[in-house]
């Protein structure tokens, strides 16, 4: 299989602490990969390195055989606009604006005609299931509801990979579950990457692969 | 970008009213002020437009030593009338008219009178102000000015006597009031010219031939004004030879040369202070704008910092930010402009009711010092309607002011937003 990120001896530290220590690993185009760990282990801090987020103080991270870690930061912001998509515990939507507007909202910055944007936001609502709800803003949805309207943002520039942080964190079981078939049946169906952050084994189970860290470092995999 | 700045505005639009409510009222204080301050310098040219020409030359005299008789004013000494056609050689002038305007202390009034040529613009301006009677067709008819008619109870055809001459009353006018060069008496210049000539008090103080004038109307296009007032100054006060100072402080020999500017600046003395007032207002009104703007401005993107966050995170560049960020305040700086020029339009016309009172400077309508009280014939402060009008160019300055405060404000405040790190926003709920 084709390495789509390669992580090399990567470092990253966060005011004292060693967040992310001396990490190295790979993963695969279609690879559906859960993060695992203690809290403070440092699984969010590799996740928002990985997404070009934030910085490495040390090491490499080749995205696609780009070197992420030496863009600057309006690169790393078109590199983030055009590769990845990232969903969050909490949901991150704009409250002023209603749902196609939310999904739509990475494309504002670019050129692309309103009628194409539009089409495309619709498309992406449609692929998270949430064809009927378009002109609602985000105090009128349940809170799986704002989550796919953040997984069909994250979704909107065809990514190459889709990092989820704790997606079902803030979700009861039943809906949390839901999300997960939802970003299960993404990667099975259309072959995205995701790479998910999360405390639940069930959910780990279904993955393809577990990256387990502890105090920074990978445990075992 | 424009429909997600469109909907911040609108969805929360309780908090941007406040930057609204603030632009349209510097806009609507600035325009009041500089157009009431330029309704109040244009006041000052008011008096010159009604008489209907653009420069006065006066020469400056002697004192009288006693009140007997015709006489001139200091700031009136005999001009010779061949002046008139070097002034009418200058370049730029249109019209030149004159007269003579004396001072007669007769034993039973005070009068002063004015000698014209009917047929130049002073007369023409004259005539027209004619109401009962005809123009004067031989030299000892003459016109009355109503208010002096009315205090001395004089009649049409009767018959006055001026500094010993017998005068017979043609038509009355009403000159007073608006004009600068008033005068009780209006009589043909020949005849006032020897009145003048035969006043031994006059012949005593100055030196006054026949055909001498005393005050001289130069018309000059519009644009022309300040040139010809050039002109004027070097043809006629070349010479140094000056000696001695009026009362007024003007020099003796030397000419006065009366603009609208120049007028406006002897005037204006309370409108210059004025002028500061403006100025210090304009400022404070810019820095109250700046502190009042630039703190909810700042306000409003603090609270909007998980936004701004998401954005990033979403792929928005520092300086597509700054783009969403410009046009918003872009959009606010507009309606509060609209706002702004409608409440200015509606405060100009409730101020054009308005009406300001001149007070013409002494050397421009004198009258003796001396004598204790003006009659009303006199009036050295004339009032108008405030020409107050609503200036395109006025909405320049405000208009800069607030987008260039706006923008510093922009910039600095995406300096904080382009350190913002989104994960520091985004990992908490
Ligand atoms: N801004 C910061 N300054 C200092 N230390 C930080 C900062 N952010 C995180 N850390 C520390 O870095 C380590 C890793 O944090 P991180 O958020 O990656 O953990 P996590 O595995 O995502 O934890 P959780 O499961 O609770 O979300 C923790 O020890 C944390 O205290
Ligand atoms: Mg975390």
């Amino acid at each position: 299989m084709n390495e789509l990120i390669t992580v090399k001896e990567l470092s990253k530290t966060l005011g004292k602490v060693k967040a992310v220590n001396n990490i190295s690993f790979s993963i695969n185009n279609g690879e559906l990969v859960a993060i695992q760990g203690h809290s403070g282990s440092g699984k969010s801090t590799l996740l928002s390195l990985l997404s070009g987020l934030e910085k490495q103080d040390e090491g490499e991270i080749l995205f696609d055989n780009m070197k992420i870690g030496n863009m600057s930061e309006d690169d790393l912001a078109l590199f983030r606009r055009k590769n990845v998509g990232i969903v969050f515990q909490s949901f991150n939507l704009i409250p002023t604006l209603n749902v196609v507007e939310n999904i739509a909202l990475p494309l504002f910055p670019t050129n692309i005609n309103k009628k194409e944007m539009m089409a495309k936001a619709q498309k992406s609502a449609e692929s998270v299931g949430l064809k009927d709800r378009l002109d609602h803003y985000p105090n009128e949805l349940s809170g799986g509801e704002q989550q796919r309207v953040a997984i069909a943002r994250a979704l909107i520039n065809d990514p190459k990979v889709l990092f989820a942080d704790e997606p079902t964190g803030n979700l009861d079981s039943k809906t949390g579950k839901k999300i997960l078939e939802l970003l299960q049946s993404l990667n099975k169906e259309i072959g995205l990457t995701v790479v998910m952050v999360t405390h639940d084994d069930s959910i780990a189970k279904v993955c393809d692969r577990i990256i387990k860290l502890k105090d920074g470092g990978i445990q075992d995999e | 970008m424009l429909r997600y700045a469109v909907k911040e505005l609108v969805k929360r639009k309780k908090k941007y009213a406040l930057n609204i409510l603030v632009i349209s009222l510097v806009v609507v204080l600035l325009i009041t002020l500089t157009s009431l301050n330029t309704a109040y310098k244009d006041a000052s040219k008011l008096p010159f437009e009604s008489i209907h020409s653009s420069i006065i030359v006066q020469k400056n005299g002697n004192v009288a030593e006693n009140t007997t008789g015709a006489l001139v004013s200091c700031s009136l000494a005999p001009i010779k009338k061949d002046l008139i056609s070097n002034i009418k050689s200058l370049d730029g002038v249109s019209e030149v008219s004159y007269g003579l305007s004396l001072w007669v202390f007769d034993e039973d009034t005070f009068k002063r009178v004015l000698g014209v040529n009917w047929d130049d613009s002073l007369g023409r301006k004259i005539k027209s102000k004619i109401y009962v009677g005809s123009l004067p067709q031989s030299d000892e008819k003459i016109i009355v000015e109503k208010t002096f008619a009315q205090e001395n109870n004089i009649i049409l055809n009767q018959k006055i006597i001026i500094s010993g001459e017998a005068f017979i009353v043609a038509g009355l006018s009403e000159t007073s009031g608006k004009d600068i060069v008033s005068s009780d008496i209006y009589a043909n210049l020949k005849p006032v010219q020897e009145m003048a000539y035969n006043s031994k008090n006059l012949q005593d103080t100055e030196t006054f031939d026949r055909s001498d004038i005393n005050i001289i109307f130069v018309d000059a296009k519009q644009t022309k004004v300040a040139d010809v007032s050039e002109e004027l100054d070097s043809l006629l006060n070349k010479q140094d030879s000056f000696s001695g100072k009026t009362p007024t402080g003007q020099k003796i020999g030397s000419y006065s040369i009366y603009t609208p500017e120049s007028f406006e600046n002897q005037i204006s003395s309370i409108f210059n202070i004025s002028d500061k007032i403006v100025l210090l207002l304009t400022i404070v009104i810019l820095i109250g704008t700046a502190l009042i703007l630039f703190k909810s401005m700042a306000h409003a993107i603090t609270e909007r910092k998980k936004e701004f966050g998401i954005m990033k995170a979403v792929g928005f560049t520092n300086k597509d930010l700054k783009k969403q960020l410009t046009l918003e305040i872009l959009i606010q700086v507009i309606v509060g402009f609209l706002i702004g020029i409608l409440i200015s339009l509606m405060v100009l016309f409730a101020l054009s009711g308005l009406t300001v009172s001149v007070n013409i400077p002494w050397e421009l309508n004198p009258y003796p010092h001396f004598l204790a009280s003006n009659p009303s014939s006199v009036n050295t402060i004339q009032t108008y309607p405030l020409p107050i009008q609503f200036n395109p160019q006025q909405v320049i300055l405000p208009m800069l002011s607030i987008l260039i405060i706006s923008f510093l404000t922009i910039h600095i405040l995406l300096k904080n937003i382009g350190k913002l790190k989104p994960m520091e926003v985004l990992k908490y709920e």
